[in-house]
């Protein structure tokens, strides 16, 4: 039972950081971001690079990690995304292709063998005979402090009223004077901030490797429209609902079925309540 | 019949162009890669047939291909069944696929039909690995029956399927049947106000996209004589996009060059092979911000608007 506790906590985490970043940027943007699962992959090899090839230390090596992702995502909308925003196929593509240029330029980079990230805490806690390893405490601890700041920013200060305004309102936003395409910038940066985030924390305890952004980003998918697309509060109910589901199935049936739960929680969702679990907008 | 001109003129070139092929090379490496570029073009057609038409961007469609690549390596190596057999059973699997993951996504509106085939596709390509004692795991399954003795043979059915399925596809999309689902990328509530079954046609697109799909996918296990996980890959679902980006969306015969184009860009320019998917992706960029129309369709109709 408290494994299932423990481990379910600190999959929703890392599953609520992923798809709050890319319901955000939907939510507001409507962009619909294919490159969400390059950005955490990005941070996860940056943070390799930083410290295995340059020896910097782990903490400014990861911090630099989050905000060189960030800036890399700005770039991503200023650049690519925001000139083709008139079509929605366009935009998703042109992320999609930044997803591949990730993948590729990774394989080519690094080759196709998995890469170690130092963890910040090497201990271990045992507790009633489960060991846990610091850095998934760490990783859950995080998932709350960036939610918190997440929602405190967007509550209450001009910039995520700015933000909020724009998500509800577009035009009428930009004729109170709130500069859009700024704020797209800037969501842009957020979300990939965060799931940098998450992929640097997460890199100590899962694999770094070409090919680890596929996963996560069809995990964001998945709890993004269970908790209803550009609802941030929902994407993080789902992530909670489909974190344990998957830790549950994982202790009681076998891992193999993880992967199916998701699946059949978009299929599910999708048939009986298409808006989503929190889900404002109608969906059809 | 309004394209009977010069359409089907060009049409019966390119054919018999590719139809002199092996009796110009013996090279079995060459009609290797020239059927494989075949098979591209049928799925590169199919994917045409739903999403150019419709306008509801299919993101894993290797889902299909995959569902009947397995199926038929199944079917052939546990039961022992011939490959012909397999054809159509593959593409039955694929249909059956289409209806899972069309029948609660096609009725919305919004990005849910594209994340959903994209991510079932990821999951099935998981499962391929993780049920590794009936489906072999990363090697998958080998020591499939190959069609045809010959590697020519193979090449030739593969021509008449790639003819077949774009002669169906191509009619029904200058139907009336395509016209509606042009309409439908026009206008779904307006299509709907007309009283259209908006969601009948969509899903019975997806159908038939599945249903070539899943047979170019079982063309594809018997050639190679062998199916891994790679079936499913989102790379594969992403090439076939970018290649019907190339041909132009919606013209169906434009996606069926863009397939056999560049499926054979990178064997030709040699040493590129490796960084296939790394030139795809620089290409599907330079044509989004440059050619958003695609290349191969607008220059062939400005070919025949010059020659009348």
């Amino acid at each position: 039972m408290f494994n299932i506790l423990v481990y379910g906590a600190v999959t929703s985490a890392v599953y609520a950081m992923l798809a709050v970043g890319f319901t955000l940027i939907f939510g507001v943007a409507r962009i619909l971001n294919l490159s969400h699962g390059a950005f955490y992959g990005l941070g996860a090899y940056a943070a390799y690079v930083l410290t295995a090839k340059l020896h910097w230390p782990l903490l400014p090596a990861a911090v630099f990690s989050v905000l060189f992702v960030a800036a890399f995502g700005a770039l991503v909308e200023r650049f690519l995304v925001r000139p083709l925003r008139a079509s929605a196929l366009a935009v998703l593509m042109i992320t999609l292709a930044v997803a591949l240029l990730f993948e590729q330029g990774m394989f080519i980079l690094f080759g196709s063998e998995a890469r170690n990230v130092p963890a910040f805490s090497t201990a271990t806690w045992t507790y009633s005979g489960l060991d846990i390893s610091g850095q998934r405490l760490l990783t859950l601890a995080a998932g709350f402090v960036v939610l918190g700041v997440l929602y405190i920013f967007i509550q209450r200060t001009r910039l995520g009223s700015a933000i909020l305004a724009i998500s509800q309102d577009p035009e009428g936003a930009q004729y109170m004077g709130i500069p859009a395409n700024r704020m797209y910038s800037l969501v842009m940066a957020l979300s990939a901030g965060i799931a940098a985030t998450a992929g640097v924390l997460t890199a100590p305890f899962l694999t770094v490797q070409p090919t680890m952004d596929l996963l996560p980003m069809v995990k964001a998918f998945a709890i993004v429209i269970v908790g209803g697309l550009g609802s941030i509060p929902g994407s993080i109910l789902a992530a909670l609902l489909l974190g344990y589901s998957e830790t549950i199935v994982a202790y009681t049936i076998s891992p193999a079925w993880t992967e199916i739960v998701s699946l059949i929680a978009v299929l599910l969702t999708l048939i009986l309540r298409p808006a989503g679990l929190l889900g404002t907008r109608a969906a059809f | 019949m309004r394209w009977a001109g010069k359409d089907a003129l060009g049409a019966a070139g390119v054919l018999a162009l590719l139809a002199l092929i092996p009796a110009v090379t013996h090279s079995d490496y060459l009609i290797g890669i020239l059927t494989v570029s075949l098979i591209f073009g049928i799925w590169a057609a199919s994917w045409d047939f739903m999403s150019g038409l419709t306008g509801r961007e299919n993101f894993g469609h290797a889902l299909f291909i995959g569902a009947g690549a397995y199926t038929a390596a199944l079917l052939n190596s546990k039961l022992d069944l011939s490959p012909w057999w397999c054809l159509p059973a593959g593409a039955l699997t694929a249909v059956g696929f289409s209806l899972i993951i069309g029948f609660p996504t096609l009725r919305l509106r919004g990005p849910y039909f594209a994340l959903a085939m994209l991510a079932a596709a990821t999951i099935m390509q998981r499962l391929m690995r993780i049920f590794w004692e009936f489906t072999g795991g990363e090697e998958g399954i080998p020591g499939l029956d190959p069609l045809f003795e010959s590697h020519v043979g193979t090449y030739y059915f593969c021509l008449f399927a790639l003819t077949v399925t774009t002669a169906v596809l191509l009619a029904l999309a200058r139907s009336s049947w395509g016209t509606i689902l042009r309409a439908i990328r026009g206008d779904e509530a307006a299509c709907q106000a007309a009283g259209i079954n908006v969601t009948f046609y969509k899903i019975a697109a997806l159908m038939i996209s599945a249903a070539f799909a899943g047979a170019g996918g079982v063309l594809y296990a018997h050639y190679q004589e062998a199916v891994t996980p790679d079936v499913f890959a989102v790379a594969l679902s992403i090439t076939i996009i970018i290649m019907v980006y190339v041909g132009g969306m919606g013209s169906i015969y434009g996606p069926v060059a863009g397939g056999i184009i560049l499926a054979l860009l990178p064997e030709l320019l040699r040493g590129l092979g490796e960084y296939r998917l790394w030139v795809y992706s620089v290409i599907l960029m330079l044509i989004l911000f440059f050619a958003p129309g695609g290349l191969v369709a607008p220059l062939w109709r400005r070919l025949t608007a010059v020659a009348r």
